[in-house]
């Protein structure tokens, strides 16, 4: 059983990488990746509300919105998925929100790092992504933690490893055109065939 | 065009090009590029895209004197999330085939940045007849980009567009072969860090 | 800045105004989907009993419906192999007038990432594979997704599901090219490159869904129709 979550883990952190596999989260990853520590920052935030987030909204999908969900409370007819994205996203909002509150009353430190984060976070594709992909696989609750917090460790990895490649760029002489976004899609490119190595990996 | 006013043509037109929301003001990347394998899901992705900007744009414009303040993120989240509902559910009902490759996808709109910067940066300051043209505006010019790499990512992957094939066989029987490559996620950075780099070189944005 | 009362009356309007039309197109849409639903299930079991001869021609929803109605039984049978309305497997047979052409059964199972849902169909000897399609998978366009396509499920077409001495044998994906001069040929297909996992979740669930079927098949080939 514990092979299997690794396993689960090591495909979310490095086969299929959320950012690089999925373009999840990419707003934010071009816009922070300029400096290391923020990208660190911001890379740590991700992958708590993730790991938090997969759970808790794998728990409301199968108790409440999944078709026959609702048997427990007597009403087994009732299909309410359709209301899953909206159900997803405010529980993320939530989430962050209370994320916020509890570092702040009790890591203050952690807190004055990552609180400018925070926010960005509720609309970062990536979290809202990883909801969805738990219920269209079909994952147990174990497998929903596990694949929450691979999908966040990954573009934890992403996000800061782009950030060195960029704090190195800053010597280089980028034609006019290509500095910024452009040379930050095609160094992406690079960074995403290179974990297609990983592709090979056998669990 | 003179049945818009020079203003409304500008919010219309700009986004197109000039201020392009993906190659310029970097917005919307995120749930774009994983449907542009394919150029027949990419057009449906962008008027998707279309359908809840312009509508999202209009309806929170229309609201924008009542929203109270501390709790505007909220509001235009639910927004725009019931109208993607709305959305997927049509896509469902009349297109299956396409939204069951879209999957995830249509329901990540929701985060695509291009709404709620959209809403934030234009329709909560203007009037609802020119925020539904940059919603209209901002979504073509998105729809732009996206079908600009799939067109690419199709042809040059698999010698296809929209699922005809394009590349004669006798092609092939001289040696020619598909980019493999093209469908894979690298292909689909390097496509639109191109296209970026000839877009930005013809307007002459500069980044620092 | 409004007041409290303002902010929650407001946004419970916004709420229930929404709430109202989201509900409502999901409502006057689901009839619409579930049919979509059953299309899609009915064109994909029919595929895999080469309906229509012609893979690249698309039929039409009507026609599917029709096409289904005419050709397709739907038998349930039990873990013993014999047919039973109150059984738990489901087995579609596919007939033209008395005599019986194929067994199509929903097969599913893990691929890299997602549940792959499909169905495999057998010729009436019950050992030669007709046809296999897969239908929802979550797997990687490009790689684990390339199952669904025709130059992959093709090649299960012919194959044998049992060896020389009659014990069942499930087909396998194998990694890269089979080699047709080898004995375990007919039990082999080309594997996609770049998706071995795919490969390896598609081995696995096949073989445990035939293992499930084989009771049924068995008493085919002992040549006793139940």
């Amino acid at each position: 059983m514990l092979e299997h979550y690794l396993s689960l883990a090591v495909k979310s952190i490095f086969i299929q990488n959320i950012l690089l596999a999925y373009f999840l989260g990419m707003c934010s990853f071009l816009a922070i990746s300029k400096k290391v520590e923020t990208s660190v920052g911001l890379g740590i935030a991700v992958t708590f509300v993730l790991t938090i987030t997969a759970p808790v909204n794998w728990f409301l999908y199968h108790f409440f919105l999944e078709k026959g969900a609702l048997a427990w409370a007597g009403l087994p007819e009732v299909d309410l998925s359709y209301l899953e994205y909206i159900v997803f996203i405010a529980t993320i909002a939530a989430m962050v929100q209370l994320v916020e509150m509890i570092l702040d009353r009790f890591a203050p430190a952690l807190y004055q790092a990552l609180g400018i984060f925070l926010p960005l976070i509720a609309v970062n594709c990536a979290i809202l992504g990883g909801s969805l992909f738990l219920v269209e696989r079909n994952y147990t609750l174990g497998e929903s933690t596990v694949f929450g917090f691979g999908a966040g460790a990954g573009w934890f990895l992403a996000i800061a490893s782009m950030a060195a490649i960029r704090h190195k760029l800053r010597y280089s002489d980028v034609p006019p055109g290509l500095r910024g976004l452009g040379i930050t899609m095609l160094l992406t490119g690079l960074l995403s065939m290179a974990f297609m190595a990983f592709s090979g990996i056998d669990l | 065009m003179s049945i818009l006013s020079r203003k409304s043509q500008q919010v219309l037109a700009d986004p197109l090009v000039a201020n392009n929301p993906i190659a310029v003001q970097i917005l919307g990347i995120c749930s774009a590029l994983a449907v542009t394998v394919k150029m027949q899901t990419s057009i449906v992705m962008a008027l998707s895209v279309i359908f809840v900007l312009t509508l999202s744009n209009t309806i929170i414009s229309l609201l924008r004197k009542w929203i109270p303040g501390r709790v505007r993120i909220i509001v235009q989240l639910t927004v725009i999330a019931s109208l993607v509902i709305i959305a997927d559910q049509i896509l469902r009902a009349y297109l299956y085939d396409i939204s069951k490759q879209l999957s995830v996808f249509v329901g990540l709109i929701i985060t695509n940045c291009i709404l709620m910067g959209r809403a934030e940066a234009f329709a909560m300051q203007n009037p609802p007849g020119q925020s539904f043209l940059d919603g209209l505006g901002n979504g073509l010019g998105y729809g732009l980009i996206l079908v600009t790499v799939s067109v690419f990512r199709e042809l040059l992957g698999s010698g296809t567009l929209m699922g005809f094939h394009i590349i004669p066989q006798s092609m092939y029987a001289a040696g020619y072969e598909n980019i493999g490559l093209l469908v894979l996620s690298p292909g689909a950075f390097i496509i639109l860090g191109l296209i970026i780099w000839v877009q930005r070189s013809i307007t002459k944005t500069e980044e620092a | 800045m409004r007041s409290n009362a303002y902010t929650l009356t407001f946004t419970s309007a916004v709420t229930i105004v929404l709430g109202l039309l989201v509900s409502l197109a999901a409502t006057s849409l689901k009839d619409r989907q579930a049919l979509n639903e059953e299309i899609d299930m009915k064109r994909n079991i029919l595929r895999s009993l080469h309906i229509p001869e012609d893979h690249s021609r698309k039929m039409s929803e009507q026609e599917i419906l029709d096409a289904f109605d005419q050709m397709i039984t739907e038998v349930h049978i039990n873990r013993e192999g014999e047919e039973d309305p109150n059984g738990d497997l489901i087995l579609y047979e596919k007939k033209s007038g008395d005599r019986i052409e194929g067994y199509a059964f929903p097969i599913s199972g893990k691929g890299l990432w997602s549940t792959i849902y499909g169905y495999m169909a057998l010729e009436p000897d019950g050992k030669t594979v007709k046809g296999i399609t897969f239908y929802k998978h979550g797997e990687t366009p490009g790689l684990g997704g390339e199952i669904e396509k025709d130059w992959f499920t093709s090649n299960f077409i012919g194959k044998q599901i049992v060896d020389a001495e009659g014990h069942l044998t499930s087909i396998q994906v194998i990694k890269g090219k089979v080699d047709p001069n080898r004995k375990e040929a007919i039990h082999q297909v080309d594997g996609i490159s770049g998706a071995t996992m795919t490969g390896k979740g598609v081995t696995a669930f096949l073989a445990r869904d035939l293992e499930t079927y084989n009771p049924f098949f068995e008493n085919i080939r002992k040549g006793m129709h139940p």
